[in-house]
């Protein structure tokens, strides 16, 4: 599902998201979908230019088998935009009446959401309708995300594959649970990041129940530093 | 000869490795650190590393190859290791959980997650003619590589021989590699001139280790002369030295083939001779003597040692030359002093000593040229000997055979019973029964002329201990080589503090650590400290402590019981009751 679509970055991985708002989607995505610690994947756009595009209707079709790389990201603040607020000045109708007498009036109010990149992720879909795994990456990607690419919320399946995956310079290896994420996280000074690291591993949680004493560490960790060392 | 120390690094070596690489100065003038991940775990503490110091060839002649220096090999010692990088103690919470899972989690790649610190005492390079380390003076610059010493470049300059060559004891070979990969070679020759001291608690192996070195000793390339004095009765063992085949050598035709021989004298058959003993050991013998008997005595011996002009005498001589003594002291001082009592008490007390003792005897004592022999060990047994005799024959047995020595060394005699024309090595157990420290017993005197001069006589003296601590301190700073194994004493662990050579003294902070077997070697015989793990014995070993479960089980098993049965029968001739009756 795609709930919005980039109008801003801050930095290479911080991107900002304007929310889909009434008539601008068939099915408005509400604050359940871009709720805080959501993983979101967003489309790269990592072919050629120049190249011709000849799959197009198989991509509009949703039949393309063509890799598609995708940034992984997670929602770490949201901010709900009212430019409106504030001017209390003379105005010729209120709210509803606009609604009603100015329908092509649009309306500038809209929520915005933070998003911090995590990793990238290649996938394809099979000629079965499956979608594959290419490869993962954690960590800061290498290409950056355009104005206007939409963002998608990712169900379970994808964040699994997001986090279980094997090294991909050690063949042989057993798929193993990755959060090579977290280091760039604790790098990044916001002050809400600390407790999106605690939703992330809430949600792994609950996807990795095999993991959990492995997660435990980092969580009671993370919760120490959070909520002993910052009240004591 | 081509000098190891100064082969060019071009020439005949195989690949290596830098392991580390050098980061300072370390805490002391002559201790440098390095900085290694040691992924290989093979820098354990005490384990030989060195680095390359160019050094102008001191000759000024440009070599063959161009290079107009020399390439010294700076050995060293590993001796702490401080870890650089660990995991956060938080990693570490769940036990089931490595932190290295934690780290490959949060994108940590775990194939190189250690680094040490090292620190390296400095031994210095290598000097092949004068067979020491010298330390260059001055630690290795920042940035050297530093490499871990190989196998053959420590067989070669740990020990002063090498194994099999003739003056060579093998004892066994470097702890920190594989078995055998390194020799540890003592260098007989001056093991024997400057003495041995063998320590180590009860069950660390410190007979093991005698026995090891008495087969070496005992080897066609030593041919030693040998004589162990063992008042346990542990070195019977080593009479299977005389049918192995190691210890035989062929003829060559000129002389005739070599053999060891093992010669092990029972207590019954260790004998002293009454004329050789003195006053010291006769007020040893009998104690608490009178100020009267003392002086009676001591002139009865002075009369019966100018009357039988060192001829043997016996108990009955001495008893007939107290009683002249008295006579003639009495008819000197006529005024009626009554010494009847004191000759009889002490007549009364020479023949309770000496008339039944079988280590005590008139006639028969041990022959010096017989016990001490080339290619011969003889083993005194002294297990079933009271421990006032044990001294008093070690005691004797050290006097003759330092006067023997002297004697044929000066060139006083030519044959007979106090000629030895060769060095001696003299084993000694439970040395601090015969030099304790504190006090002073007719042994003490003697071992320690013995230690401090025999070097000159060529009389080698090897002192074994469980107790360093109750070790006359003299006696134990006397011995050149210290062979120092596992010690848990605090008190013992301070008196081999003290008596071993500088360089050595770090090691001893493993002492505690050592298991069986494990010794470190410090002294005259080895170019530096080394620990060393014992080799294996040829023969078997005597000394083993008893398997008193295994014994107790032993008592009631079908046979023992049915043999018992039988003795105890009540018609049987071992029944005392059936006999009495009888």
């Amino acid at each position: 599902m795609f709930i919005g679509k980039i109008v801003k970055s801050d930095s290479h991985i911080n991107y900002v998201c304007q929310i889909y708002g009434p008539r601008e989607v068939e099915v408005e995505p509400g604050p359940a979908d871009y709720a805080f610690g959501r993983f979101v994947r967003v489309a790269v756009r990592s072919a050629l230019t120049d190249a011709p595009d000849t799959r197009i209707v198989e991509r509009a079709l949703g039949k393309s088998q063509e890799p598609v790389t995708y940034a992984v990201g997670v929602i770490y603040d949201t901010i709900l935009l009212n430019p409106a607020f504030g001017s209390l000045g003379p105005r010729l109708s209120n709210e509803t009446q606009v609604e009603l007498f100015s329908p092509d009036y649009i309306s500038e109010k809209a929520v915005l959401i933070y998003v911090m990149i995590l990793g990238m992720i290649e996938q394809r879909t099979t000629l079965l309708g499956a979608s594959e795994i290419l490869s993962t990456m954690h960590g800061v990607p290498l290409l950056s995300l355009e104005l206007g690419s939409e963002i998608e919320i990712m169900n379970d399946e994808e964040v699994r594959a997001f986090h279980f995956f094997s090294d991909p310079d050690r063949t042989g290896q057993a798929a193993y649970l990755h959060m090579g994420y977290l280091p760039h996280i604790i790098g990044q000074r916001n002050s809400l990041l600390p407790m999106v690291t605690l939703r992330i591993i809430d949600q792994l949680e609950r996807l990795f129940p095999q993991n959990l004493s492995l997660l435990s560490i980092v969580k009671r960790n993370f919760a120490w530093r959070l909520k002993v060392e910052t009240t004591g | 000869m081509i000098d190891p120390a100064h082969i060019a690094p071009s020439i005949s070596r195989p690949i290596r490795k830098p392991v580390g690489i050098t980061k300072g100065p370390g805490e002391s003038t002559h201790e440098y650190t390095f900085v290694s991940r040691d992924d290989a775990q093979e820098l354990k503490n005490g384990e030989y590393v060195y680095y390359e110091l160019s050094e102008p060839d001191e000759s000024g002649l440009t070599r063959l190859d161009g290079a107009s220096a020399f390439t010294r090999r700076v050995l060293g010692r590993i001796i702490k290791r401080v870890p650089l990088k660990l995991y956060p103690d938080t990693f570490l919470a769940e036990p089931e959980i490595s932190p290295a899972q934690v780290a490959a989690m949060v994108g940590y790649d775990a194939r190189a997650n250690e680094l040490f610190e090292l620190h390296v005492a400095i031994m210095g390079y290598y000097e092949q003619a004068t067979g020491s380390f010298i330390n260059p003076w001055i630690p290795p610059q920042s940035g050297k590589q530093i490499f871990l010493a190989d196998d053959e470049m420590l067989a070669t300059i740990l020990s002063r021989k090498r194994a099999g060559q003739n003056g060579s004891a093998t004892i066994g070979s470097l702890l920190t590699r594989a078995p055998e990969a390194v020799p540890i070679v003592l260098s007989v020759k001056d093991l024997v001139s400057t003495h041995l001291a063998i320590i180590a608690s009860t069950g660390a192996g410190k007979s093991y280790l005698a026995s090891v070195i008495i087969e070496e000793l005992m080897q066609p390339y030593n041919k030693a002369c040998v004589l162990i004095l063992d008042p346990h009765g542990e070195y019977n063992t080593l009479s299977e030295i005389a049918n192995a085949t190691q210890f035989a050598e062929q003829g060559d035709g000129r002389g005739s083939a070599y053999r060891a021989q093992i010669k092990v004298y029972k207590p019954e058959q260790v004998k002293v001779r009454i004329s050789s003993l003195k006053i010291g050991d006769m007020r040893h013998l009998l104690p608490e003597m009178t100020e009267k008997q003392q002086y009676l005595l001591n002139r009865a011996l002075r009369k019966v040692g100018e009357t039988k002009r060192g001829t043997p005498w016996g108990a009955a001589d001495l008893k007939a030359a107290i009683r002249a003594v008295s006579k003639q002291k009495g008819d000197e001082d006529s005024d009626g002093a009554d010494d009847s009592s004191t000759v009889h008490a002490l007549t009364w007390r020479i023949e309770e000593r000496f008339e039944n003792s079988f280590t005590f005897d008139d006639i028969q004592h041990l022959d010096l040229p017989e016990i001490f022999k080339p290619g011969q060990c003889t083993v005194l047994q002294l297990n079933d000997i009271d421990e006032r005799d044990q001294q008093v024959v070690v005691a004797t047995l050290l006097r003759r055979l330092y006067q023997a020595r002297m004697d044929t060394e000066r060139g006083k005699v030519h044959s007979g019973e106090y000629y030895l024309p060769y060095p001696v090595f003299v084993l000694l157990e439970e040395a601090h029964h015969f030099a304790p420290g504190g006090t002073e017993v007719v042994s003490t005197s003697i071992l320690k002329q013995v230690l401090a001069e025999g070097r000159k006589f060529g009389i080698g003296v090897g002192l074994i201990s469980q107790r360093p601590g109750k070790l006359n301190a003299d006696v134990l700073s006397q011995c050149q080589t210290q062979c120092i194994m596992r010690i848990v004493n605090e008190i013992d662990q301070k008196s081999v503090a003290a008596a071993i050579e500088g360089v050595g003294r770090d090691l001893l902070n493993n002492l505690p650590a050592l298991s069986k077997g494990q010794v470190i070697v410090a002294g005259a015989a080895v170019n530096t400290p080394v620990i060393c793990r014992v080799r294996s014995r040829f023969t078997k070993h005597g000394g083993e402590s008893k398997d008193a479960p295994d014994m107790w089980q032993n008592y009631f098993s079908p046979e023992a019981q049915e043999s018992r049965r039988r003795s105890e029968a009540p018609l049987n001739s071992n029944n005392k009751a059936f006999n009495l009756m009888r």
